[in-house]
């Protein structure tokens, strides 16, 4: 495992995000209400929105162009209409005394993913 | 009148009664014979009428006044001697009765078991009133009483005779008691259950004989045990009463014939109830004879129905033992169990699936989720995606089901529920104690909810919470799922019981949610600022992109910039700086827009402090064009150049935007100000919208030019300049106090009524309050949120991290 | 709203109040004192520790008390019961296993019209025996009452004991209809509730609430079950039986909608709510015809089980 210092989680605001880029794209860091970090693409697969922009409430992530939900655990889109598929790649990513560790050999072959 | 005549005055034919003289009273000439001397009574409740726990009177279904108010002829205590289907006559022992129609209901009877001394006195059978009250009588004398059978019947049976006082022993055929509905551990449970009642069970136990000198007195086991019985109840089941029909010469199997019409093999004579079979069928709970009661008198009415076979449940009706048993429950092959067993509360659950389907469920000691189990058994319903948790019943699919009356029922007395009337939660329960039962009455005497008709919900709550189901509450929309109450609510208990902090709110309205979602935070977020000013800080986390990033985002992620024009007023450095702005952030596109300004699209979310920072130098600020807030106020030129105008517009519009910018609204806020009646700044489709006259400024409002196109309404007319701010500030400070959150101005006036707003706005004391209110929070929202970003924030809109460089070593 | 209300006015209980324990005493939270204004003052005023009083007496010794004549010292309120007539009470402490959530304590007056009965019955090796018992003017019955016992399972007594659950019975004195019937026939008592009164000791009382036409405790009987086993999950009582002088039987048949309240949703949903008793006069939600109302919350297993509620 290599795990990459990125930041300090007082650098996301509570129940914010930010991105970080990677040679591949955007990889959203989601920090939840209770000081949860998550990381995900920041790509929603919908239309391609910024989840970095949307709104965090409790584990999720609702994309801020057409409200798509994403479980930020599994990745997996929330009650979706039927026949319409979800999901965005997440990444391990864990807390040190406040520095957000980010692991980067997933990372490095997220294109392959 | 055709004449219709029925035979048996039981509960099947008593429902083909009700549905046809409820559909055509004039349609059949009816009458009704019964061996029994009494008309309809609910004959599955006969156990709590042994027990004691019900009096006949209370299981009358139909009494002598509802036969005589639907001309019932009734001839109760008669047998038939026969059915001439020649002459279409019945014969009754005191003279025959002509048809065009014939409904034969015999029902059934007990099966008695031939054992030598079934006829002694002390056996009884137990099937009707009549049974029922010589077993209480026998059981006034204390004693034994075995029951032959330990299906449904028996143990019901069983429990009310040991209820009565008796020492009751159950004798059962098979393995495990009532092995038609139950399998054997819910057997095993139910037998403890009836031990502990003082009831002996005795399985797997024949009945030789029944031995006594003149009277029932023990009855005989194989093995030559003898049980002392005082009272023999022979309960082993029932069977087709069909002597008529056959005498009749009508078509018979083990029971009357019948098609889905309910029809047997003559065309004018139908059967239904426990006497008739179906496809292979009989017959013995109510369900299935209540649907075929509604087929039949349809038949009769000749309107097409047709009966179908259903699956049934059971329940027992022995006051402690809850068991609940549907559908098809044996062992097969492709069939999969899933169990659940609590031993130390008694509880039993089986289901059992075959393929994706529910097609047997079997409960004991837990008997809540049995409707919701029979129903996904009856509709076939697919169980694929609740396999794992379907044991645990629909409150476990559905999420936790909450208590949406708590925040109401715990409304102190003197907690406000009507602002506009100052009415407060006791004033509101002492009018329902004084006899005013719903929102009218309640209107009429206390004024509550009577003016803007926000707090309806509230008051609609305060009456459930006062009389329980009395009161039947109107469905409201929630604001989301993550909570019961309306927009209208929680704005309402925001204000009355203070709640300050998206904290108490989650708290104290009962969300269900840790901390909201997408569709409640920005309005809870909304509710908390407008009322809260000073106390509540705008969450941006709580705020959809465009108003937390102060930009509007584009479909490419990109973002458009639009600084402020006061009163559409531009100026050569301004322009300047828009140009030289476009050229050093590669602004793909420059767009004038129709609130009088120019909207740079298509810029980088990184370059956004920079942009601002370089605006902000040339003395620009964000033009709101991305928020529920102030947008624009368009104006036209007015006296200083147009030979039309009348006032000055332009100047007003300045001075409205100056006083206006920066302030949160629930949905956006557009303003107009043309010059003259010939309204060239298009003031009658905005928010507010001021026209200028030579005796003053007609001041409209509720305007709207989006997806519906409204006009504006005339809100007053004023003289002054000052007054027009006025009116205007004071208005919008009522909408953000009162509107739902995302409802535009017109929405919320047409909930409101105009009039309520205009009273409120006349009110000089109430103005005065509302114009203060927005001073106060415009304190801290009035300023560029622009300069505060470029300044203090610009970090966040970078990334946290460039891994790109890391990634390619 | 225009119903009739045709309240008795000799009804065998006058005085309905409940205690509530509060820093370890047990504080007056509701009761209803009809006109008896000086009682109700002198109610207001006066606490109990465990053990002290009625319905201290009820705390410390988990078990219904009934005290035939309220005299000083052993009832704290003698004056104030001696000027409002009031001579005999029963107290019920109510408990959620080992906490005490409430006292419930009636009061009577004696007269020769006044029947009825107030019986806590305890189970000894399978019989329900008759612990203590208020009976006014009903002395046969009562005679034979300390005579009776009965096998679980039998009987109003036995059958709740063994049901676990409360019970109504009818007709208690058509001849046939009750263990004690021809007793109970002469002496007119016509309805009975009995409801288990679960205690940290041991097994349950069974108290027994027997009423008679002429003066009788209540007109209209309700039993709610709030079982997660009956309900689900939802915080919510479903009325199982019921009588009721005006409206006839309340239960529902087979096939109807139940007939069901959620927590905080009127009187009953308040006892749901907050698992105390509610006793209340001339309220809202109160049934059409009834000026008053007493309900009980039953708490077993770990949960509120069932509400009775009586209503004059």
């Amino acid at each position: 495992m290599s795990w990459i210092d990125i930041g300090h989680i007082d650098d996301i605001p509570l129940r914010g995000a930010r991105k970080i880029k990677t040679s591949h794209g955007c990889v959203a860091l989601f920090r939840t209400g209770v000081d949860e970090v998550f990381a995900a693409s920041d790509a929603c697969p919908h239309k391609g929105g910024p989840l970095s922009e949307g709104i965090v409430h409790g584990q999720s992530i609702t994309c801020p162009l057409h409200n798509w939900v994403f479980d930020l655990n599994t990745g997996q889109a929330k009650d979706l209409a039927p026949g319409e598929e979800g999901h965005i790649a997440t990444y391990p990513v864990r807390l040190d005394e406040g520095r957000i560790l980010i692991e980067g050999a997933k990372l490095a072959s997220r294109s392959a993913a | 009148m055709k004449k219709l005549v029925v035979i048996g005055a039981g509960m099947a034919s008593g429902r083909v009664l009700e549905h046809l003289t409820d559909a055509d009273p004039d349609a059949y000439e009816i009458t009704l014979f019964n061996a029994e001397t009494r008309g309809n009574y609910n004959r599955i409740m006969l156990s709590p009428v042994l027990s004691g726990e019900k009096t006949y009177a209370e299981i009358v279904t139909h009494d002598s006044d509802w036969y005589a108010a639907r001309n019932v002829d009734c001839r109760f205590g008669e047998q038939i001697v026969g059915i001439d289907r020649e002459t279409k006559t019945v014969m009754g022992e005191h003279g025959p009765v002509p048809y065009d129609k014939l409904i034969i209901a015999t029902g059934s009877a007990p099966f008695i078991i031939p054992v030598p001394g079934k006829d002694l006195p002390g056996v009884i059978s137990y099937r009707d009133l009549d049974d029922t009250n010589a077993m209480i009588e026998a059981s006034a004398k204390g004693g034994n009483a075995v029951v032959i059978g330990g299906g449904l019947l028996g143990l019901e049976a069983a429990a009310g005779l040991a209820l009565r006082g008796m020492s009751v022993t159950v004798v059962h055929l098979n393995g495990h008691l009532m092995e038609r509905q139950l399998d054997e551990a819910a057997g095993y449970l139910l037998r403890k259950d009836l031990e502990a009642k003082g009831i002996s069970v005795r399985t797997q136990a024949t009945t030789r004989a029944i031995i006594g000198d003149g009277r029932a007195e023990a009855v005989l086991l194989e093995g030559d045990e003898t049980l002392p019985a005082d009272l023999v109840v022979m309960a082993v089941g029932i069977r087709p009463e069909t002597r008529l029909a056959t005498d009749a010469g009508l078509e018979v199997a083990r029971g009357i014939e019948v098609n889905a019409q309910m029809q047997t093999s003559d065309s004018d004579i139908y059967a239904v109830g426990e006497c008739v079979e179906f496809d292979g069928n009989l017959f013995g709970l109510v369900a299935p004879l209540y649907d075929q009661a509604k087929v039949l008198a349809h038949a009769l009415l000749d309107e097409a129905d047709a009966f179908v076979v259903k699956d049934v449940a059971t329940k027992l009706k022995v006051t402690g033992c809850d068991l609940f048993s549907a559908g098809d429950f044996a062992e097969g092959e492709g069939r999969e169990d899933i169990v659940f067993r609590d031993p130390a509360r008694g509880i039993y659950k089986r289901l059992v699936i075959e393929g994706d389907k529910l097609v047997g469920a079997v409960m004991y000691g837990d008997t809540a989720d049995g409707t919701w189990f029979f129903g996904l058994i009856k509709d076939e319903t697919e169980i694929d995606d609740m396999r794992e948790t379907l044991i645990f019943g629909p409150a476990f699919q559905g999420g936790d089901t909450a208590d949406p009356l708590s925040a109401v029922a715990a409304l102190p007395r003197d907690a406000e529920v009507c602002g506009c009337n100052g009415i407060c939660k006791g004033t509101i329960t002492d009018a329902i104690a004084n006899g005013a039962t719903d929102l009218a009455a309640i209107r009429a005497t206390t004024k509550a909810s009577a003016s803007c008709g926000t707090c309806t919900g509230l008051v609609e709550q305060v009456l459930q919470v006062t009389l329980g189901d009395e009161f039947v509450l109107p469905t409201a929309q929630p604001v989301c799922g993550c909570c019961d109450l309306t927009h209208e609510d929680v704005r309402r208990l925001i204000k009355s019981q203070e709640l300050k902090s998206q904290e108490a709110v989650w708290q104290e309205l009962g969300w269900k949610t840790r901390n909201g979602c997408h569709v409640c935070r920005p309005a809870i977020n909304f509710y908390l600022l407008a009322d809260w000013p000073v106390e509540y800080r705008d969450d941006p986390q709580s705020r959809f992109v465009n108003e937390r990033k102060h930009a509007n985002i584009q479909k490419d992620g990109t973002f458009s910039v639009v600084p402020r024009m006061w009163g559409g007023i531009t100026n050569p450095d301004e322009l300047r700086a828009i140009a030289d702005a476009a050229d050093k952030y590669n602004v793909p596109t420059v767009k004038v827009t129709g609130g009088q300004r120019i909207d740079l699209l298509g810029v980088k979310g990184e370059d956004l402090p920079a942009i601002w920072a370089d605006l902000n130098k040339a003395g620009m600020v964000s033009g709101h064009a991305y928020s529920k807030g102030l947008r624009t106020v368009k104006t036209c030129v007015g006296t200083d150049h147009c030979r039309f105008g009348t006032q000055d517009s332009t100047g007003l519009g300045i001075k409205l935007e100056q006083v206006l910018w920066g302030s949160w609204t629930p949905h956006k806020v557009k303003l107009g100000v043309s010059g003259c009646p010939r309204n060239c700044a298009e003031s009658t489709c905005k928010d507010v919208g001021i026209i200028c006259v030579d005796s003053g400024y007609q001041i409209g409002v509720a305007g709207a030019a989006g997806m519906d196109l409204m006009e504006t309404q005339r809100l007053c007319d004023v003289a002054t300049e000052q007054e027009a701010i006025d009116v205007t500030v004071a208005f919008v400070q009522l909408y953000r106090e009162n509107a739902k959150y995302l409802d535009r101005t017109y929405k919320w006036v047409a909930k409101v009524g105009l009039d309520w707003v205009q009273e409120r706005i006349a009110d000089p004391a109430e103005r005065a309050r509302l114009i203060a209110a927005f001073e106060l929070s415009q304190s801290i929202y009035r300023k560029d949120p622009w300069a505060e970003h470029a300044q203090t924030q610009a970090a966040q809109y970078q990334p946290l991290a460039d891994l790109t460089l890391e990634a390619a070593e | 709203m225009e119903t009739l209300i045709d309240t008795e006015t000799r009804t065998f209980i006058q005085v309905t109040e409940y205690w509530v324990p509060e820093d370890g005493k047990l504080k007056l939270a509701g009761g209803n004192y009809g006109d008896l204004e000086g009682f109700a003052s002198a109610s207001g005023q006066t606490s109990f520790e465990k053990g002290e009083g009625l319905p201290g007496r009820a705390w410390a010794e988990a078990r219904p008390v009934v005290f035939k004549s309220l005299t000083a010292p052993e009832f704290l309120r003698a004056d104030a019961a001696k000027a409002a007539g009031l001579t005999s009470a029963v107290a019920v402490p109510l408990f959620d296993g080992e906490t005490l959530k409430s006292v419930l304590v009636v009061l009577c007056s004696d007269s020769e019209e006044r029947i009825g009965a107030i019986e806590s019955w305890r189970a000894d090796d399978g019989l329900l025996m008759l612990d203590d018992g208020y009976y006014g003017a009903a002395r046969h019955f009562e005679f034979v009452s300390q005579h009776t016992h009965f096998p679980t399972g039998q009987g109003l007594p036995g059958g709740v004991f063994a049901a676990m659950t409360p019970i109504l019975m009818r007709d208690l004195g058509a001849s046939y209809a009750f263990v004690r019937a021809e007793s109970a026939g002469r002496a007119g008592l016509t309805t009975g509730l009995g409801l288990p009164i679960p205690v940290p000791t041991g097994a349950p009382y069974v108290l027994t609430l027997l009423s008679a036409r002429g003066t009788p405790i209540a007109r209209r009987f309700e039993i709610w079950d709030a079982r997660d086993a009956k309900v689900g999950k939802a915080n919510e009582a479903e009325l199982i039986d019921g009588i009721c002088a005006r409206d006839g039987p309340l239960w529902t048949a087979e096939g109807d909608p139940p007939r069901r309240v959620a927590a905080w949703q009127g009187l009953i949903g308040r006892v749901l709510g907050t698992g105390l008793p509610v006793v209340e006069k001339g309220a809202a939600g109160i049934p059409g015809g009834y000026d008053s109302m007493v309900a009980v919350p039953i708490h077993s297993k770990g949960e509120l089980s069932h509400i009775v509620a009586w209503y004059s």
